[in-house]
């Protein structure tokens, strides 16, 4: 208090409080400090340069608008949790990177994007319908389609070769009996059956290539338990017992990437990251990998993507700017520069973008763009919704997978695996 | 106060007029003070317990979603749970994680301690050392052991192959269920030893050496000194230990978060583990409240049982 009179000090600090109040009261700054401030929240993404990217053109937009724009990123499984907290305290950032089925289990607090959406569709070519399904709920769409990433089958091909097979499997049985062989060779095949996505990933498109659905296209009726599901499990069964190791029921969702790297592995179901991954860290293996369609079964080729949206909260100060910077993500040059950062791994879920010559001039990328021929949302027949994100999400497939391979009749695994479902489907979101 | 006043009076000197010196009196008052020096504490304990812990059962008893609040519900998030077989695992699992960690940690504790109380050299500077596992970030540390337990590269199962103890691969440590769930109460034990190790350290310290002297002149062995002069008299602090440390560890969640996820087929998810896949990522937080708040009601006997224990001796 040197120096200052408490007359002095009350003088200040009363103004200030004054001050402090309006500004609390207006809800914005005052001019003088005011420069709007766009917020973005999305995922560490599996290729970092893409983020770099994502960085640099939300600099560049941000001088174009007259606003700054913040891009925070995070670990993608912290993100359903951060989520959920921005949506409970109506607070936090403008605008996210959605993934499941958050438009739809935040139907009511997403601003409806349909103007966007229906600009850029027209723009494009219009949209891939997984993608679009992902987002349109019954009141409008509540997010854009941002991207998809393409879940091909990734191979050594030099293992492969030594086993005597040219090519990679074009169907499931196919890799069960490739599988045996690279096993027996010192290199087994790995799908995770263990908590984890991508063990979903594969479920999903496995058990649609035999005929098996989890649920009825309504939405409300389990149909898991059937002879086609009884039919994959068995599958599974010898696929675990005589293509893999024991190790594929730890993996988190690196674990696949961890194990082709490694050299040990011959097969995954999975993005082009490991790829991407050995590239960049200039290892040998980069020239062994190579990737293919996704294997068909009995009931044709069936894929369930990661496709991640851009939604935006209602509590947003900033809605149309936050339209504006989507629209500036996919100018045609914005799109393009952010897929050669990502290596090709973020695919475009509008035609028109899609044919992007980093996928036709790389023959080991070539077959990707085919992908979203027989792509699907999971819970496919069923719409996306929140009883499916939440089946997703407690792992039942993984589990009722993991319980066969560890020796439980498919009928009983089929049984507790119906119980789940119908329990997601019961304690469904009652709003919209 | 009243006999200061007569004092100024007395001397004659003016009283000290104004509201400052009426707020200084007020303020002096014993039972103004006493609840003053209470209040924070008090209104911590109102924002970050008492609230969130009302809020956990008013979203327990309700349909209550993130971001949309519905009906009240009664009963009905408890009942689902526990007809839910990933529940029941859970409960399985969590009294499974939490006697056999609590009994190494005690165990263990005791023995550390016991070793840390003697006089060596550097004996500050292991004791320091004994703290690390406590101090270091849980996220962090369990990400080591998280690589040291990988199923590809696990440098247990390569010591131990490389020493002949283990016939090659080694146990699967994340995927088998058994050797899953000795994982996650391995780590959560190596976390919460130091725990145990100093406050019974600061236990012992505290034993009157006269009691062993006198146990040594009658002819105690050490042993017998352990069980007849150590043990009982470290007996309320190791009550007060094992209080704090069961509900610590029935709530864990790091440990098995970064570990297993619940994995695999469930046998090592507790309850903070499962209410946060079912509460946050699943966004239903009715059925996630519940399934934290389960034990609320064992917990609190044990807790008053044991505080009453305690204040008996």
């Amino acid at each position: 208090m040197n120096g200052t009179t408490r007359r002095q000090f009350l003088k200040t600090s009363a103004v200030t409080s004054t001050g402090l109040a309006t500004w609390l009261a207006l809800d914005h700054a005052p001019v003088l400090a005011q420069k709007r401030e766009l917020t973005f929240l999305s995922w560490n993404h599996f290729v970092p340069a893409a983020d770099d990217e994502l960085r640099r053109q939300a600099e560049v937009f941000g001088k174009q608008a007259n606003c700054a724009v913040r891009v925070d990123t995070m670990a993608h499984l912290q993100m359903p949790a951060k989520v959920a907290a921005e949506a409970q305290s109506q607070a936090g950032h403008d605008m996210y990177r959605s993934a499941g089925a958050d438009p739809f289990l935040y139907e009511q607090l997403h601003v409806n994007l349909d103007d966007v959406v229906d600009k850029l569709g027209k723009q494009y070519g219009g949209w891939y319908p997984f993608a679009a399904e992902m987002n349109l709920t019954k009141s409008g769409w509540k997010g854009v389609p941002w991207f998809w990433v393409s879940f091909p089958g990734t191979y050594n091909q030099a293992h492969f070769k030594k086993a005597g097979f040219e090519n990679p499997p074009k169907t499931w049985d196919e890799l069960l009996r490739m599988g045996k062989v690279l096993k027996k060779q010192g290199n087994p095949v790995g799908i995770p059956i263990s908590h984890c996505s991508d063990a979903h990933s594969t479920y999903w498109s496995v058990s649609w290539s035999f005929g098996a659905k989890v649920l009825e296209a309504d939405g409300k009726t389990p149909a898991i338990h059937s002879d086609k599901t009884a039919q994959v499990l068995e599958w599974y069964k010898e696929l675990y017992l005589e293509a893999m190791e024991p190790e594929v029921l730890s993996w988190d969702d690196a674990g696949n990437n961890r194990f082709i790297l490694s050299g040990k592995g011959s097969w995954i179901h999975n993005p082009v990251s490991p790829y991407n991954a050995a590239l960049k860290e200039k290892m040998p293996i980069a020239d062994d990998i190579n990737h293919h369609n996704s294997p068909a079964g009995p009931a044709g080729a069936h894929s369930a993507p990661p496709i991640l949206g851009i939604a935006v909260w209602k509590f947003s100060k900033n809605v149309e700017l936050a339209k504006e910077f989507i629209q500036f993500l996919f100018r045609k040059e914005n799109y393009d520069a952010w897929i050669v950062a990502s290596n090709a791994f973020n695919h475009p879920p509008v035609r028109h973008l899609s044919d992007h010559p980093i996928w036709a001039r790389n023959p080991k990328f070539a077959m990707l763009p085919k992908e979203a021929e027989f792509g699907h949302p999971r819970g496919w027949p069923a719409k996306p919704s929140d009883a499916v994100q939440r089946i997703d999400d407690n792992y039942v497939m993984a589990d009722m997978v993991a319980k066969v391979v560890n020796g439980m009749p498919p009928k009983r695994a089929m049984e507790w695996a119906h119980d789940q479902v119908a329990r997601a489907i019961k304690g469904q979101l009652k709003v919209g | 106060m009243a006999i200061s006043q007569r004092a100024l009076e007395a001397t004659g000197l003016p009283r000290a007029p104004g509201r400052v010196a009426r707020l200084r009196e007020w303020w002096e008052q014993e039972h103004v003070f006493g609840y003053g020096l209470i209040v924070p504490a008090l209104v911590l304990l109102t924002c970050l317990v008492a609230y969130p812990f009302g809020m956990a059962i008013y979203f327990s008893l309700s349909d209550y979603w993130v971001g949309s609040p519905g009906p009240f519900v009664g009963l009905a998030n408890f009942r689902e749970i526990l007809g839910n077989d990933v529940f029941r695992q859970t409960v399985q699992n969590s009294f499974v994680f939490t006697s056999i960690a609590l009994t190494l940690k005690t165990v263990l504790g005791v023995w550390l301690a016991v070793l840390l109380a003697r006089d060596v050299r550097f004996k500050r500077l292991l004791r320091g050392a004994v703290l690390l596992p406590w101090v270091i970030p849980t996220a962090l540390s369990t990400l080591g052991w998280w690589w040291m337990f990988d199923s590809l590269y696990s440098v247990i199962n390569w010591t131990a192959i490389r020493l002949g103890l283990m016939s090659a691969p080694g146990p699967n440590w994340l995927g088998q269920s058994h050797y899953a769930m000795a994982a996650v109460i391995v780590v959560n034990t190596w976390r919460g030893l130091p725990f145990f190790a100093i406050t019974v350290l600061a236990g012992l310290m505290s034993i009157p050496r006269e009691f062993y002297e006198a146990a040594e002149v009658d002819g105690a062995t050490s042993r017998q000194r352990f069980w007849h002069v150590t043990l009982p008299l470290l007996k309320p602090v190791l009550a007060v230990v094992v209080l704090f440390s069961t509900i610590f560890t029935f709530s864990d969640f790091n440990i098995v978060q970064v570990l297993t996820r619940g994995g695999p087929v469930n046998t090592t998810h507790l309850f903070a583990t499962l209410a946060y896949q079912i509460g946050l990522q699943g966004g239903n937080l009715g059925q996630g409240a519940a399934i934290s708040l389960f034990l609320f009601p064992m917990l609190a006997l044990v807790v008053f049982l044991q505080l009453r224990y305690i204040r008996k001796e």
